[in-house]
Order: structure tokens, then C-alpha cells, then sequence
């Protein structure tokens, strides 16, 4: 009770824990990304520790870097934005305080029982059982703070970030627990092909309800505030937002075309992976639009620097992705490094530009001074920016190679000799992108602690 | 519209109920009645043993079990069928293929190949970028060979009977000395093949060639002198050949060809046919000839082709 006492003469706790959340595990998530290209290029280097082991160092990083790094950047920003956008207060900040805290110790202890093995074996739904649950609290604690601050809303009328911050919470809550058949612990899994449409159903949410309404919620509030203009249409808004929540949901089965499941599935699958560019274009035309003519006021604010790039990079992820839903170009393009070139662009140049930038814009808010070093900030934007492009360049010709190699006929062991030199750039790349966090962490407790001694 | 509290929430979470409905529930049942397919059978004790370090371990991370029909690799022999996968859960299809599928990998080699690779994949197959499994006990690698000697069920059973039976035969001839394993190995080259002079001249370009792939295929087992003294040697039985043997019995550019190509079954030697096309197993066949068999036939009499290229 000392603690929630102390707590009272910080303004914005909540906020800044998960700010510092998304920091520190960003760097953690990285750096097991960056571990696991190096085991591409040098299998043998880390072969002294089982834990470290490739298959057990990749879905720690795929789940730190959603779970760890983007989300809780993109839920400290929601849990600022929110309460400013209702002309209210967060409903209760000992409840987000001890939100932050069970979600860093589910973080943790998601990070050691996978790398001892602990492990359902399902992609984004590897974490066992009691790790589930502590997602599924977690956000529901956080769905229930921020429904009861919309309660006390002072603001009638609900801006489109506050719809997109709401739904993606309680739908990921329900999707969580659904994909990862939260009713069966010891398996977490369905049986046979049942399974697997279940899997991804949920895999696909994973980025439809969780990481993109929560960055679109985000770039809704910072880009027309940071151009001082308003948004360009109210009906763009409510096209994008219902049409993402239609659309988005039921095209999973896109990663299981190649796969025995119904034939009906699969068109629904294809045919709505391309009327994805409804909602997509919906909202980029929304922001583009508003910031049109204003380019220099985005350039001149880091935070909407970062989420500027980030709605460009959406744009490309998500024409890439309605294309690689088109059976004729997933004969290529599946199992091999164009989906992984994919998963970045959308990952970490869309989500996690926009989780970053986000950071950096409302920490001053909440702060009421400047980011510690903007020098630091402009040089981790060019880090990632450049990592990530870099990214989808070389994944995206490695994957070419593997996927029309295998089409002609050749064995996955004669095409690993072609593409190690990709892998090279690649964990070249993932260095770049690795520093890019570790000078995020520095300049986020900078801002936080050093009291904006240093000058920009 | 009014965008009130209620229609967010409420609103999203019925589309959401709806979405669950047709993209979830329909197909589950659409699906849940799938006759077996007819090479289900139920996996062993020490299968499934295997099956659940293979998902601690990540193992599906870089390997599929999903044919396509547009597959090449190992496993095409088959394309997935639905019915496969009735008692997988979960079901292990995978989305990356940094190593193979392994849909149909039981009986593909003995166990002794296993054993092998998993200690450390460079062993066997010297540009592996799959990890070293050396930090699993004996026993946990025992049962992961359990498990990927039955991929493929009943289609694996087959094979491993195959492999078992001939595993003995290889066993028997290596332990009555070389010249008995020589003539062993040899009796089962077709005629044609073993009378069959490697057809295309040694040169300094093809023996280049043959350097270059032998080291990218054969020098964990055969060792670099062709000696049979690779790493590999300590964990197969028979063990790799050594080549210096060869000399002088009777070995043609065809005996190697043929073995190259389809591999020995019952010893760890695989089949190139997949990964070597043609000019490449001439080539390292000339390799081995030249350097450890030193005694090679190509482009000697009878002279197969008048080639144009060579
Ligand atoms: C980093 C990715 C990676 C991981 C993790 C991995 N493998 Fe592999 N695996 C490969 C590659 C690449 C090959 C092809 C080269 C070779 O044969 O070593 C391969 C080959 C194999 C083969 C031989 C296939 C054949 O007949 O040629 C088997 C069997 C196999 N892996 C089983 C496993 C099992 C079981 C695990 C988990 C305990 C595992 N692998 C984990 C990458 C991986
Ligand atoms: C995994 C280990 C392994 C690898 C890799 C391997 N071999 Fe073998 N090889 C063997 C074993 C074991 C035998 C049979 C020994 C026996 O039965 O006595 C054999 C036998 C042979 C024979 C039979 C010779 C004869 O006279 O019948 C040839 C030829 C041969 N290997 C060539 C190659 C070449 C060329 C490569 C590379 C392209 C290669 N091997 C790769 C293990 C291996
Ligand atoms: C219109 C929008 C999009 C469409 C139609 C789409 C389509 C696809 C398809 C078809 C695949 C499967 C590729 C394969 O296995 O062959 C895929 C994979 C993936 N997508 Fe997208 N995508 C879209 C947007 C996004 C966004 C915005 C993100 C990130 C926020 C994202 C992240 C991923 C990831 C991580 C994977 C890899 C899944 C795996 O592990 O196999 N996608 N996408």
C-alpha cells in the first residue's frame, strides 16, 4: 500500500509502465531476433546451450516482439490518449499499475518456460496454459479500465481512436483465448485440420485486432494533432473501422491455402484478402489526406515522423498481402523468406514504427518536457527504418530464390548454400535494428529520469 | 451514425461472434467428420514421446508436414490429405520450410543416420544450418528418432521394414571382411551398370566439380581422404566406406554412378538422385576414382559416347 501511496504524486503511471515496458522488451525481443539470424549463419556458435536452441529462441522472439515490444508501446499510448481524447482521467491507475506489472511478469515468465521447452507448438499460441490465462486477465483488467474511464467520460462524443483502442482490446481478449483453445490446458490444441483453421484464425487477429486497431488508433490521434488539423472525413473513419472489423476477421484461412481444408473456406480466404484494401484504404486515405500540404509540420515531430512512415509501410504490407493471398503467387511465395520479409514490413515497420512513435510523442506530453535527445531519436528512425527496408529487401529475393528453386524442382539443402549470403545481411540488418532499440531504451529513461538535461 | 460506447464494443464483438460462426465453427464441423486416410494408424508410446519434443524443441519452426502438389523434395511421394492428421493435436503443419518437410521421413534412412544427424546435422550433411541436437540426452534424441522414423505411418512402416531387413544384409556383409562386402555391394548393381565405364574423360574442370560437391555432401561419412574416416563414422554401423578398398575389385564409373544415385538401403549411405543430377554424380564419382580409389575408367574403353561436351 506504501507503493500505491507513492504511486499518487506520479502522473501518468500506467502509461509510463508500459511505455517502459515496450522499451526494455524491445531491446530483449531484438536481440533474440538477432540471436536466431546469427544460429542461421553459425549453427554451431550457440550449440553449448540448449536453451538457446533455434526453435526454442523463435518464438520468444515472435511473442516478445508482439506481446513485449508493440503492444505495450501501443497500450501506453492508448491508456494516455484515451482519457485526453474524454476529457477525463484513466478510471484507475492502480489497477493499470498493477496491469503493467502482471504483464511484465507474464512477459517474463513466458521468456523462460519457452526457452526450457514449455511449449504448445502453435505458432503465436506457443505459451502454455497458465501464461494464457495471465494474457486473457491482463487485458480484460485493461478493457475494464478503460471502458469504466469512457463511463466517466466528461466528452460525449467518442472519437474513432477511442472506438479502434476498445475493440481491439476485448476482441483480442476473446481471439486469444479462442485460438489458444484456452479450454483444453494441457494441449492448448484442437485435433487434426480443425486445428489448424482454428490456429489461424486466431494467428491472423493477432495482427488484425490487435496490432493494427491499436496503431491505427494511435496514428488517428497523433497525425492530426501533430499537423493541427482536423481529420479529413468522419465517413472514411466509419468505413475503415467497420470494414476492418468485418473483413479482417475471417480471412486467416490465407495461410493454409496449400493445406487440405474446405475449398468454401479458402474463397471466402482469397476473395477477402483482397477487399482488405477497403478498410486499408479507408484509413490511409483518411490520415493521407489530412496531412496533405502539412508534411512539414510530421517531419518536424519525431513521434509523427515514426508513425508517418509507419501508415506508408502499412500501405505496402498490405498490398503485398492481398497479392500473396492470390493462390498463383503463393506457389512461390509460401514456406520459404518472403513471408518472413512480410511479417517484418507489417510487424515492425507498420505496428512497431507507430508503437515507437507513439512513445516518443506522448512521453512529452505526459512528462510536460522534451525527449531527452532528439538527435538519438532522428538516429534509432534511420536505424529502423533502414533495418527494416533493408529487410524486406533481402527476405523478399532470398524467398524468391527459395520458393522458384523449389518450383523447378531443387531440395531445400542445394538452395541453403544460394541464400546464406542473405542471411549475412539479414543479421547485419538485425544489428542496425538491435542498436535501434538499445538507444530507445537510453533515450526513454533519459526523458523519463535525466529531466531533459541534454540538449537536442 | 453514432459511434456509442455500446455499438463499439457490443457491435464489434457480434460481428466477431458472427465471423466465429461461419470462418470457425461451420468449417469445424465441416471437417470434423473426415474419414481416416489410409495410412492413419495410431503412433506408439515412444512416438509420441518424440512428437512432444519436437514441439518443445521448435522443431516445426523450420520444418513443414504438408505436401503440396507442387512439391519436389522429400515427401513428394505423397500429398497431404486431410484424413492424415485425424490424431494430431496439435496438428504440426508448420509455415517455413528452412529444412525439408518431414511429412513422409520415417524409413527415408536408418537410425544410425539419425542418430548421426541429430548429434550435430553438419556430421551427415556438411551445409546443415539445423541446430545440434547434442544437448539432448541419448535417450530424448532415441525418442525423437522414434517419432521421424514414423512420419508417415503406415507409408513409414513399409520403409522401415525395408530398411530393417536390409540392415541386416549390410550388417552380415561388412562383418565377413571387404572383399565378401564388395562383392555384397556390387552383386546388387544391375549387370548393365556394373560392366558401364564412366562414359565422359577425367578432366581438371570435371574433377573441380566433383571436389567441390564431394565436400558439400560426402565428407562427413566418407571422410576427407575418402578413407571412411569422417565424423560420422563413430555413430554408423556398417560404417561409411572406405574408398581405397575399392581398388582393384572390379569397381566401373557405373557401380559408382548406380550406388551414388539410389544409395544403399539398410546403411546410412543415401540416395543422391534428388539432389545430384546427372553430370554431378559422373563428377564426383570421377572425383573419388581419381583421388581415393586411384584407379578411374572414364573416357577409357570402351568409350560410351562420342560427346559433344564433356
Ligand atoms: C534452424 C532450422 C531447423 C530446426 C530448428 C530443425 N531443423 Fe531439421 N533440418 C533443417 C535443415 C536446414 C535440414 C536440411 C539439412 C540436413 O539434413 O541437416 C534439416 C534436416 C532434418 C532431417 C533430415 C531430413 C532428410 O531426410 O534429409 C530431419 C529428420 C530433421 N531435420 C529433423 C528435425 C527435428 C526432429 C528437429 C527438432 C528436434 C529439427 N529437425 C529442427 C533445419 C532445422
Ligand atoms: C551418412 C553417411 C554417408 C554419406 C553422406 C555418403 N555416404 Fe557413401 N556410403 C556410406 C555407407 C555407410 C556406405 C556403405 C558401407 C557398406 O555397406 O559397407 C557407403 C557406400 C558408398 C558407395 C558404394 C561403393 C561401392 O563400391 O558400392 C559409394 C560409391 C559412395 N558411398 C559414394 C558416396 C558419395 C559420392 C557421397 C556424396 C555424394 C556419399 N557416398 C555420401 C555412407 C555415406
Ligand atoms: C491486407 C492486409 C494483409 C493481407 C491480405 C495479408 C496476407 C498475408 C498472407 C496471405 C500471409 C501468409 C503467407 C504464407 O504463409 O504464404 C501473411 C502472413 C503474415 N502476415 Fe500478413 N497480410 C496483411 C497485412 C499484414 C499486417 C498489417 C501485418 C502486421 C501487422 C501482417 C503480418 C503477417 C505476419 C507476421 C505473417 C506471417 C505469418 C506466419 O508466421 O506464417 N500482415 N499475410
Amino acid at each position: 500500500m506504501v507503493i500505491f501511496r507513492k504511486l499518487d504524486t506520479i502522473s501518468y503511471p500506467t502509461a509510463l509502465g508500459f511505455a517502459l515496458t515496450s522499451a526494455v522488451w524491445m531491446a530483449i525481443a531484438t536481440f533474440t531476433g538477432l540471436l536466431g539470424a546469427t544460429e542461421l549463419i553459425a549453427p554451431d556458435l550457440t550449440s553449448a546451450w540448449g536453451w538457446l536452441e533455434f526453435g526454442r529462441i523463435r518464438p520468444i522472439h515472435v511473442n516478445l516482439v508482439i506481446f513485449g515490444f508493440v503492444g505495450p508501446g501501443l497500450f501506453s499510448a492508448a491508456v494516455y490518449i484515451l482519457p485526453r481524447l474524454l476529457r477525463t482521467s484513466l478510471y484507475s491507475e492502480r489497477l493499470g499499475v498493477l496491469t503493467v506489472s502482471a504483464w511484465n511478469i507474464t512477459l517474463l515468465a513466458a521468456t523462460v518456460s519457452l526457452s526450457l521447452g514449455y511449449s504448445q507448438g502453435r505458432e503465436y499460441a506457443e505459451m502454455v496454459w497458465p501464461i494464457d490465462v495471465l494474457i486473457v486477465v491482463g487485458l480484460l483488467l485493461l478493457f475494464f479500465n478503460l471502458v469504466m474511464t469512457v463511463r466517466k467520460r466528461e466528452e460525449p462524443v467518442l472519437y474513432v481512436s477511442v472506438w479502434y483502442m476498445l475493440a481491439a482490446v476485448i476482441l483480442t481478449a476473446s481471439t486469444f483465448a479462442l485460438g489458444n483453445v484456452i479450454w483444453q490446458p494441457s494441449t492448448g490444441a484442437l485435433a487434426g485440420i480443425p486445428d489448424a483453421i482454428i490456429l489461424w484464425f486466431y494467428g491472423h487477429n493477432v495482427f488484425g485486432l490487435f496490432l493494427t486497431p491499436l496503431s491505427i488508433g494511435v496514428a488517428y490521434y497523433v497525425i492530426p494533432r501533430a499537423c493541427r488539423a482536423p481529420l479529413y472525413s468522419h465517413t472514411l473513419s466509419l468505413i475503415g473501422f467497420w470494414a476492418l472489423i468485418v473483413v479482417y476477421t475471417h480471412i486467416g484461412t490465407h495461410h493454409l491455402l496449400q493445406v487440405p481444408v474446405p475449398t468454401w473456406l479458402k474463397v471466402i480466404a482469397i476473395v477477402d484478402s483482397v477487399a482488405m484494401v477497403i478498410p486499408v484504404m479507408a484509413f490511409l486515405i483518411n490520415i493521407w489526406y489530412t496531412v496533405k500540404g502539412k508534411l512539414g509540420e510530421i517531419h518536424a515531430d519525431i513521434g509523427a515522423r515514426f508513425i508517418f512512415s509507419g501508415t506508408i509501410m502499412y500501405f505496402f504490407v498490405s498490398i503485398q498481402g492481398s497479392m500473396m493471398a492470390l493462390p498463383d503467387v503463393q506457389r512461390v511465395t509460401h514456406f520459404n523468406n518472403w513471408v518472413v520479409g512480410h511479417a517484418h514490413i507489417g510487424v515492425l515497420g507498420f505496428s512497431g514504427m507507430i508503437a515507437i512513435g507513439g512513445l516518443y510523442h506522448v512521453l512529452p506530453l505526459m512528462l510536460r518536457r522534451p525527449v531527452y535527445s532528439l538527435f538519438l531519436a532522428d538516429l534509432q528512425y534511420w536505424l529502423i527504418l533502414i533495418g527494416v527496408s533493408g529487410f524486406a529487401v533481402v527476405l523478399t529475393i532470398a524467398g524468391l530464390i527459395q520458393g522458384n528453386a523449389w518450383l523447378n524442382g531443387e531440395t531445400v539443402y542445394r538452395v541453403l548454400s544460394q541464400i546464406h549470403v542473405y542471411y549475412v545481411i539479414r543479421a547485419s540488418l538485425g544489428l542496425m535494428i538491435f542498436t535501434g532499440a538499445l538507444i530507445g531504451v537510453y533515450n526513454m529513461v533519459g526523458t523519463i529520469w535525466f529531466r531533459g538535461e541534454a540538449s537536442s | 451514425m453514432k459511434m456509442t460506447p455500446l455499438a463499439v464494443v457490443v457491435g464489434s464483438l457480434l460481428i466477431l461472434g458472427a465471423v466465429v460462426f461461419v470462418a470457425v465453427i461451420l468449417p469445424t464441423a465441416d471437417t470434423s467428420n473426415t474419414p481416416a486416410s489410409d495410412i492413419l494408424r495410431p503412433r506408439t508410446p515412444a512416438e509420441n514421446q518424440g512428437r512432444a519434443l519436437y514441439i518443445a524443441n521448435g522443431c516445426v519452426f523450420c520444418h513443414s508436414q504438408s505436401i503440396r502438389n507442387i512439391d519436389w523434395d522429400l515427401g513428394a511421394k505423397r500429398i497431404a490429405r486431410a484424413g492424415d492428421y485425424l490424431m494430431d493435436r496439435p496438428i504440426l503443419l508448420g509455415s517455413e520450410r528452412t529444412g525439408p518437410d518431414l511429412s513422409q521421413e520415417g524409413g527415408e534412412h536408418p537410425d544410425d543416420w539419425h542418430t548421426a544427424h541429430f548429434k550435430n546435422p553438419r556430421i551427415t550433411r556438411p551445409l546443415s544450418i539445423m541446430p545440434a541436437f547434442a544437448f539432448l540426452d541419448q535417450g530424448s534424441r532415441n525418442s525423437l528418432i522414434r517419432y521421424v522414423q514414423g512420419l508417415g505411418l503406415k507409408d513409414a512402416d513399409l520403409r522401415m521394414k525395408r530398411q530393417t531387413y536390409w540392415k541386416k544384409e549390410s550388417v552380415r556383409a561388412y562383418e565377413a571382411g571387404p572383399e565378401a562386402n564388395i562383392r555384397w555391394l556390387h552383386d546388387m548393381v544391375p549387370e548393365g551398370w556394373r560392366k558401364l565405364p564412366n562414359p565422359y574423360p577425367t578432366t581438371a574442370a570435371g574433377l573441380a566439380r566433383g571436389h567441390k560437391i564431394y565436400q558439400d555432401f560426402c565428407l562427413g561419412c566418407h571422410g576427407p581422404i575418402g578413407d571412411g574416416m569422417g565424423p560420422a563414422q563413430a555413430d554408423l554401423y556398417p560404417p561409411p566406406l572406405n574408398f581405397t578398398i575399392l581398388k582393384g575389385r572390379g569397381i566401373t564409373g557405373g557401380i559408382l554412378y548406380y550406388q551414388i544415385m539410389n544409395g544403399i538401403t539398410g546403411t546410412a549411405m543415401p540416395y543422391f538422385k534428388r539432389e545430384l543430377e546427372s553430370e554431378k554424380i559422373w563428377d564426383v564419382g570421377d572425383f573419388a576414382a581419381v583421388y581415393f580409389i586411384n584407379q578411374s575408367d572414364a573416357g577409357g574403353d570402351p568409350a560410351g559416347i562420342d560427346a559433344a561436351y564433356e
